[in-house]
C-alpha cells in the first residue's frame, strides 16, 4: 500500500502581516493545505536562520518564512534584515546539496489570505518535488 | 611464535583470509589515512606514516551509544561490545598500540569500563613497524621504538617487495593458522632485513627528550610564569588532544527524541574552557594557562604518579597538527631550564 | 623583500613604549614548513622575530584571543595596547574586527609587513618530503627557496605557496601604523572560479560530496578557534541551554555544525584560509565561506575586511536589495 508522501512544512510567521494573513484565510474558510504547521514569530526578524536548519535536521521537509511586505514591517526594518539573511542561508544550503524548493520566504500581508494560501500550496509542491528531508536528518531509528 | 611472509601483492589475499575476522586496517582517502572497517581491500594501504586520526577510535569511538531509553520501559540494557567478537586491527604502528595498553590502566583502575575493555580484549592487534618514522616522531624516548613488539600479538615489516609477519604469542599464531596457505615461511634472510631496518628506522628518529625526573619536576612549576610561554600562543583548539592516542577523556550526553533517547559518551578535551565550567559559573582552569599547564602537567606528571608510565607515546601527533607549532619537546625541555633556574634562585 | 634588522628594529622601538603591553608576531618554528606565531612581552625577545615565506599563521586571531581576567580590587585594567604583524590576509581580519568594534583603533598598533605569499605545507611535503629542522624561505621573483636538509631547494610560485596566494587580491596590509618593507605589486586577481565550477553540480552531487566530507569530521572545532572571526566568549555549538548541535558526531550534528559556523561567517569571512589548513582530516572548508563571500559580492557589492568606516553586512540593508526567491 503506498501512500503519497505528505511533507511537513514549518512555517514561521510574523504576528502582524503573515500570521494575520493565514488567520484570514481560515476566516474565509479559504482552503489551505495542512501540511503547513504554523510557528508565530513577532517578526520575521526574529527569525535566525539557523532555525531553518533546526527544523530541517529535525526532519522537516520544507521551511517558511513569511513576513510584512518590505516597508511595511511593524517594527519599521526588521524584514530588511531577515531578507538579506535569508537570501544567504537560502544560498548556503543550496551550495550544501539541499533542493531549493525546500527553503522558501514570502510577503503575506494581514489582507492577503488568498495569496497565503497559494504560498502555501507553492511551497508543498516544491517540497513533494524534493522528496522526503533525509540528508542531514537525525537519525532517530539506528543510533 | 614463528616468522612467515607474503608478497606485497598478496595482500588483498591476506585481508580476505581474515575474513573471519572484523578486520580494521588504514585507509586512504586523498591525503587523510585513517583506520577504518574495510570494506574494499583497494583502499587499504600500508604505504604511510602514521594515520591522522589515531586508531584509539577503534577502542573508544568517537561517539558511542552506552544504552538506549523508551519512555514507559523501566528496563535499560547497556549496549556493551560482545567480549568474544572476533575483530583485528592490521597494520597499527607499535607506538599507537603502546597507547592501548597506557588507556588501559585507567579504564580498568577504579571501574571496569566494559565499553573499551571488551574491545581491546577481543582485538588482535596486528602491528606494521615503521621504516621511515615521520620528522616528529620521539617514541624511543618514552620506551617505544619504530618495531616494539612488547604490546602486539604479531608484526610485520615492509620489506620491499614482501612483507615479513612475525608471530609473538598464541593470538598472532591463529592469525596465522587463519591465513593457511597464504603465508610461506620467512627464514633467516627476512628475519636480519627485518632486524636491519629496525635499526635503521631508529637511527633516523632524531628527536628526543629525556623523561628523567620530568614527572617529579612538573608540579614544583605550578606558579612559574614560563608556562605563559606557550598559553599565550595557544588556541584552545584542542586538536592535539583528539589526535593524542593516549587522550581519552570524554563527555557524556543524553540525547532525546521526544519519547525515546540514548545516552552517549563522545570525546571531549580539557583545552576548552566548558570542560571545567562548573553550573555555577565558576571555572577552576578559565584560561589557557591553567588549561595548557594542566594538559601537560596531567600526561607527563599526575598520570605516572598514578599509574606508573608517562601518556605519551611519542608518535608526534601534537606537533605535527598543532596549527601555531607549539611543541611537546619545546616545553618538556623549557619545563627542565625553568625548574633548575628556580633552584638557582631557592 | 622585508628587512629582517627592520623588522626587529621597529619591533624593538614599538614594545619599549610604555604603552604597549605585548606583540605578536612569528619566530622559526621548531620543525618543518611554518613559522611559529609569537607573543613577546619584553623588549629582549625581539631577537626571536621573523619574516619569510614560512609565516603562515595570521597573527590577528591573537588579539581578540587574549583572556583578560578579572581585576583585583584597588587594582586598574591594564589598558595598554597591544601591537601585531600583519600580511595582507591578516590586516583584513584586523580591519573586519574594527568594524564590529571588537576592539578600538587606538588599542592596537598594526605593523603591516607586504607579503609575496606563504607556503602550503602540504605541497611543500609532497615536493620536498618532511623536515625535523625548521625550513628557512625565501621568494625570489617568481621563484620560491627553500633550505631543507642542509640542501637549497627551488620551486616554483605555484606549486608551492599556498591556494589563496596565487588568487590574492591585497597583498598589502590595508590598516598599518607602520608599514615594514616596500608594497608589492598586486599579481593575482580572484574570479572565483572554482566556486562556478562547483556550482555546476546538481542537488545530488553536491550532496555526496559534502557527505563524504562532514562525515570524516571529529569536530575538534580546530577551524573555529584558529579563526580570526571566530571570538564569540560563548559559541552556539556549546551552548548547552538550548543546545542547537549535539556533540555526538554524525552526519547530521556535524553538517549543521559546518552550516551553522559558515553562516556565522557570511560577510565576514576574510579568507585568510586558516580553517583548511588547520583540519586534521582535510575538509574543504573554504569551499562552503567561498560560495557566499562572491555571492556577498554579487547581491550586496560588499567585500568584508576591506573598509574600516564600513558597516557590518547582516547589520544594515537597502530598499532595493535582491528578493530573487521571495513569492
Amino acid at each position: 500500500m503506498s501512500e503519497e508522501f505528505e511533507p511537513n512544512i514549518v512555517a514561521f510567521l510574523c504576528n502582524w502581516c503573515s500570521y494575520a494573513g493565514a488567520d484570514l484565510a481560515g476566516t474565509s474558510r479559504t482552503h489551505y493545505l495542512p501540511n503547513v504547521k504554523i510557528i508565530r514569530v513577532m517578526c520575521s526578524g526574529r527569525v535566525n536562520p539557523l532555525f531553518l536548519v533546526n527544523a530541517l535536521q529535525q526532519g522537516a521537509d520544507g521551511v517558511l518564512i513569511s513576513g510584512c511586505h518590505p516597508g511595511d514591517c511593524h517594527y519599521l526594518e526588521g524584514n530588511y534584515y531577515a531578507r538579506r539573511r535569508f537570501m544567504l542561508m537560502h544560498k548556503l544550503l543550496e551550495h550544501v546539496g539541499v533542493d531549493p524548493g525546500r527553503v522558501n520566504m514570502s510577503w503575506v500581508s494581514a489582507s492577503e489570505g488568498a495569496k497565503f494560501a497559494d504560498v502555501v500550496q507553492e511551497s508543498v509542491d516544491k517540497a513533494k518535488a524534493a522528496g522526503p528531508m533525509d540528508q542531514f536528518r537525525r537519525r532517530q531509528i539506528n543510533w | 611464535m614463528a616468522d612467515y611472509k607474503f608478497a606485497k601483492d598478496k595482500l588483498a589475499g591476506v585481508l580476505a583470509g581474515l575474513k573471519e575476522y572484523k578486520v580494521f586496517a588504514p585507509t586512504v582517502t586523498g591525503d587523510v589515512v585513517r583506520f577504518k572497517e574495510v570494506d574494499d581491500p583497494a583502499a587499504v594501504t600500508l604505504d604511510y606514516e602514521n594515520s591522522n586520526v589515531p586508531p584509539k577510535e577503534l577502542m573508544f569511538p568517537e561517539t558511542e551509544t552506552l544504552f538506549k531509553f523508551r519512555l514507559g520501559q523501566a528496563d535499560i540494557e547497556p549496549e556493551v561490545p560482545a567480549e568474544d567478537a572476533r575483530r583485528l586491527v592490521f597494520g597499527i604502528r607499535p607506538c599507537d598500540s603502546q597507547a592501548y595498553s597506557i588507556v588501559d590502566r585507567l579504564y580498568e583502575w577504579d571501574f571496569n569500563d566494559p565499553y573499551f575493555v571488551n574491545r581491546l580484549r577481543s582485538t588482535v592487534l596486528v602491528g606494521l613497524a615503521c621504516s621511515d618514522p615521520c620528522a616528529n616522531c620521539f617514541c624511543p624516548s618514552l620506551g617505544g621504538g619504530p618495531a616494539n613488539e612488547e604490546h602486539l600479538d604479531a608484526i610485520m615489516y615492509d620489506l620491499g617487495e614482501t612483507y615479513y609477519l612475525k608471530t609473538l604469542n598464541e593470538k598472532g599464531d591463529e592469525v596465522a593458522k587463519a591465513l593457511g596457505d597464504v603465508l610461506e615461511p620467512a627464514g633467516a634472510d627476512e628475519a636480519a632485513a627485518a632486524g636491519k631496518q629496525a635499526e635503521e628506522a631508529l637511527a633516523r628518529i632524531k628527536r628526543s627528550i629525556d623523561t628523567e625526573g620530568i614527572p617529579e619536576h612538573l608540579p614544583a612549576l605550578y606558579d612559574h610564569p614560563f608556562w605563559e610561554q606557550f598559553s599565550d600562543r595557544c588556541l584552545g583548539c584542542g586538536i592535539c588532544t583528539f589526535l593524542c592516542p593516549t587522550c581519552h577523556c570524554f563527555d557524556i550526553q543524553d540525547e532525546i527524541e521526544v519519547f525515546d533517547g540514548r545516552r552517549a559518551r563522545m570525546w571531549d578535551t580539557c583545552m576548552f574552557a566548558e570542560y571545567t565550567l562548573h553550573t555555577s559559573g565558576h571555572n577552576p582552569r578559565p584560561t589557557r594557562k591553567e588549561r595548557t599547564r594542566n594538559r601537560i602537567s596531567h600526561k607527563y606528571s599526575y598520570f605516572p604518579e598514578k599509574f606508573d608510565v608517562i601518556a605519551c607515546v611519542g608518535c608526534g601527533r601534537c606537533i605535527n597538527y598543532c596549527p601555531v607549532n607549539i611543541d611537546l619537546l619545546d616545553i618538556l625541555e623549557k619545563s627542565k631550564q625553568a625548574e633548575s633556574k628556580e633552584a638557582e634562585t631557592a | 623583500m622585508v628587512d629582517v634588522n627592520e623588522l626587529q628594529e621597529k619591533a624593538r622601538e614599538v614594545l619599549a613604549g610604555d604603552d604597549v603591553r605585548r606583540l605578536i608576531g612569528w619566530k622559526r618554528g621548531t620543525y618543518g614548513y611554518e613559522a611559529a606565531p609569537t607573543v613577546l612581552k619584553d623588549v629582549s625577545e625581539v631577537d626571536q622575530l621573523i619574516f619569510d615565506a614560512t609565516c603562515v599563521q595570521n597573527p590577528a586571531s591573537f588579539i581578540t584571543l587574549e583572556e583578560k581576567r578579572p581585576v583585583p580590587r584597588g587594582q586598574e585594567p591594564d589598558t595598554r595596547k597591544i601591537a601585531v604583524m600583519v600580511k595582507g590576509c591578516d590586516s583584513r581580519a584586523v580591519v573586519q574586527q574594527l568594524v564590529e568594534k571588537a576592539y578600538d583603533r587606538d588599542d592596537v598598533i598594526v605593523l603591516g609587513i607586504p607579503c609575496r605569499g606563504v607556503i602550503d605545507r602540504r605541497k611543500a611535503e609532497k615536493l620536498f618530503g618532511e623536515s625535523t629542522e625548521p625550513v628557512v624561505a625565501s621568494t625570489n621573483g617568481d621563484k620560491v627557496t627553500v633550505e631543507v636538509g642542509g640542501e637549497k631547494k627551488e620551486a616554483d610560485r605555484k606549486d608551492i605557496l599556498m591556494d589563496k596566494c596565487m588568487r590574492c587580491r591585497y597583498p598589502n596590509p590595508l590598516v598599518s601604523d607602520f608599514l615594514l618593507g616596500e608594497e608589492v605589486e598586486k599579481w593575482a586577481d580572484d574570479e572565483f572560479g572554482d566556486v562556478d565550477e562547483f556550482e555546476k553540480m546538481i542537488p545530488e552531487d553536491k550532496w555526496k560530496f559534502w557527505d563524504e566530507q562532514f562525515s570524516k569530521c571529529i569536530r575538534c572545532y580546530s577551524c573555529r578557534n584558529v579563526c580570526p572571526m571566530c571570538y564569540c566568549v560563548e559559541c552556539v555549538v556549546t551552548k548547552t541551554r538550548p543546545q542547537w548541535t549535539r556533540r555526538s558526531t554524525d552526519i547530521s550534528e556535524n553538517t549543521v555544525y559546518h552550516i551553522q559556523r559558515a553562516w556565522h561567517l557570511a560577510g565576514r569571512c576574510i579568507e585568510c584560509m586558516e580553517c583548511q589548513r588547520v583540519c586534521p582530516v582535510d575538509i574543504p572548508i573554504m569551499t562552503l565561506n567561498r560560495k557566499l563571500t562572491r555571492d556577498v559580492k554579487e547581491m550586496f557589492d560588499f567585500e568584508p575586511g576591506v573598509d574600516v568606516e564600513s558597516e557590518p553586512l547582516l547589520a544594515c540593508y537597502r530598499p532595493n536589495d535582491p528578493e530573487e526567491y521571495i513569492m
